[in-house]
């Protein structure tokens, strides 16, 4: 038998080589980013003079330059959010019970082809996209020149290029969000639909009464990692539009690494690295709470 | 009975409508690749070139496409994703067993609960101080930058965790008592059962580093070290982004052996993602 503290030296090893990761490439980083911020830390400089919180107050003084790259990024980000998270919601929902209510058979046929997209990488997204937005030579105007519409510059003008990173996002993302909605809908028991048939409910009202609270907290996790992947949003403007038309698309996170690998001023990219991060967990906490209210306390 | 089936064929028939939005743009890349960059660019909607041909496959085989090594950078895409998976799967499944099953284990509650509150750490706020890490090692362009930040996740941690928990304690204490310690318990009990579980890890561990995109695009600077979604974006940023033939042919052999683990691998995938959403 070993003695106590052997065991338990024993039961540690095992935990250490992940323990050493997580401490080498997320703790460690965590604390270093906040360091980092509260110098003067360019990229090429051997002297990193620390400035306290300079950063973070340029961030949050109207006129600056820190705050106007801040809150303008800000800006597109959140419209992206705003226009996408709604739609990546119900879509993902709505594809859930087309595929749901089609016969057995074909069923997991279907699921599979709606998945797809989401086996690509961002970068062959991308791609396929800038193709399929070409203004002159692009799929879609050439469909829409059939039916006698005159082409549009998906990428490079207003409103149009938010619903191209919208449409894009979605043909990419919206499987991931539709295989945890047909599960979640696998999972409402039977008998709730019954009673709710005995008492006279139609489909809408089963629906509205039987589905949608049952899948409640699966609409929460959609809700929150939706709004998370969308904040972090990065890719599709980055390689689709370069931020453009101007700077209509230029999203945070565009922003935050353009200070830290064009500019080089990594001091700076990290305090706005660490706000926008603090965005993003903010509003999971609210959203957490706006939907699970008071009842849990 | 009618009026059944005609709502089950009014639902196909939408089903089949939406498919094809889902497929048309990958067919379309499938098609273009088949072309030269003229009728590429052409504007037509013929979705069978006029006169299919393979150039494109072949110079990107031969390296001799835009003049970038292809095929280095599916190789590395591929090794970055295998080693990183490996190591993924055994530490994870190390902890996960300490974790679940070894209730002497010091700091066990803290341990669990800083690895939960990890998982709402979003990826932004590492990002450039690791860049700034790998730096100060000089690992920037190198092979453990591409793999490394993958393994510090404690996704694979927690659902290897439940699976560990839910295993059956009496054939545990029955090898115990047999003699058998630890490592043992681990290595020749634990992991033969946790197979299928394991697949599902590796899968989802797989395509996310091979898919990811940002990271090993500043994590890497000369050519040769590119993954493929790396390069692709470069080569998308640079001045063939309009040679949509050659692009295209680039993508298919990038997006060819992603495609294929997704297809074999799916029901695994899909229980990772569901597992995910269950908590």
């Amino acid at each position: 038998m070993n003695t106590g503290w052997q065991s338990r030296l024993t039961s540690s090893l095992f935990v250490l080589p992940y323990l050493i990761s997580f401490a080498a490439f997320l703790l460690f980083p965590i604390g270093y980013g906040f360091y980092i911020s509260l110098h003067e830390f360019e990229l090429l400089s051997d002297s990193h003079p620390f400035v306290g919180f300079a950063h973070y107050a340029e961030i949050f003084s109207p006129g600056t330059y820190l705050n106007s790259l801040f809150v303008r990024g800000l800006w597109a980000t959140v419209q992206f959010v705003l226009y996408s998270v709604p739609l990546l919601i119900a879509i993902g929902l709505a594809l859930a019970l087309l595929v749901n209510a089609l016969p057995r058979k074909i069923r997991s046929w279907f699921r599979t082809v709606y998945f797809i997209p989401y086996a690509v990488s961002a970068s062959v997204m991308a791609v396929i996209w800038l193709m399929m937005y070409d203004t002159n030579a692009g799929l879609i105007n050439s469909m829409l020149g059939k039916l006698g519409i005159d082409p549009i510059p998906w990428l490079t003008s207003e409103p149009w290029v938010w619903v191209a990173l919208v449409s894009t996002t979605l043909w990419w993302t919206i499987g991931f969000n539709m295989i945890i909605f047909i599960n979640a809908l696998n999972q409402v028991p039977e008998d709730y639909y019954e009673a709710a048939s005995i008492d006279g409910a139609g489909s809408w009202r089963k629906f509205a009464s039987v589905t949608l609270p049952s899948i409640r907290p699966v609409m929460l996790f959609v809700m929150i990692t939706s709004t998370i992947a969308s904040f972090n949003i990065y890719a599709q403007p980055f390689l689709l539009t370069r931020g453009g038309p101007g700077d209509t698309s230029k999203v945070l996170l565009m922003n935050v690494l353009d200070q830290a690998f064009i500019r080089k001023e990594i001091g700076a990219a990290s305090a706005m690295a660490i706000l926008m991060a603090v965005m993003i967990m903010i509003v999971s906490v609210v959203q957490y709470r706006l939907t699970y209210g008071r009842k849990e306390e | 009975m009618s009026s059944r089936k005609l709502r089950t064929l009014v639902l196909i028939a939408i089903a089949a409508a939406v498919a094809v939005v889902f497929v048309l743009p990958l067919v379309w890349m499938l098609s273009t690749s088949l072309k030269n960059d003229f009728e590429a660019l052409s504007g037509k909607m013929n979705f069978i070139p006029k006169k299919p041909i393979l150039d494109n496959y072949i110079d990107g085989i031969k390296g001799e496409l835009m003049n970038v090594p292809i095929m280095r950078w599916i190789t590395n895409s591929l090794s970055v994703g295998a080693v990183g998976t490996a190591i993924v799967l055994f530490i994870d499944s190390l902890a996960a067993y300490a974790l679940a099953r070894l209730r002497d284990l010091p700091l066990r509650r803290t341990l669990l609960s800083m690895f939960i509150a990890s998982l709402m750490i979003p990826g932004v706020l590492t990002f450039l101080p690791m860049y700034m890490e790998f730096n100060a090692f000089g690992l920037i362009n190198t092979y453990p930058a591409l793999v490394l930040p993958y393994t510090a996740g404690a996704f694979g941690v927690f659902l290897l965790l439940q699976f560990f928990s839910s295993f059956p304690k009496e054939i545990e204490e029955a090898a115990r008592i047999d003699g058998a310690n630890k490592w043992q318990v681990y290595w020749k009990i634990l992991m033969p059962a946790s197979v299928s579980i394991m697949v599902t890890l590796g899968i989802f561990t797989f395509m996310g580093i091979y898919n990811d995109f940002v990271w090993p695009l500043y994590a890497t600077t000369s050519p040769e070290m590119r993954t493929i979604t790396g390069g692709i974006a470069m080569m998308a940023q640079g001045s063939y982004v309009q040679a949509y033939g050659k692009l295209m042919a680039m993508t298919t052999i990038a997006t060819i052996p992603m495609l294929l683990i997704f297809l074999v691998g799916q029901r695994s995938f899909v229980k990772a993602i569901t597992q995910s959403a269950v908590k």
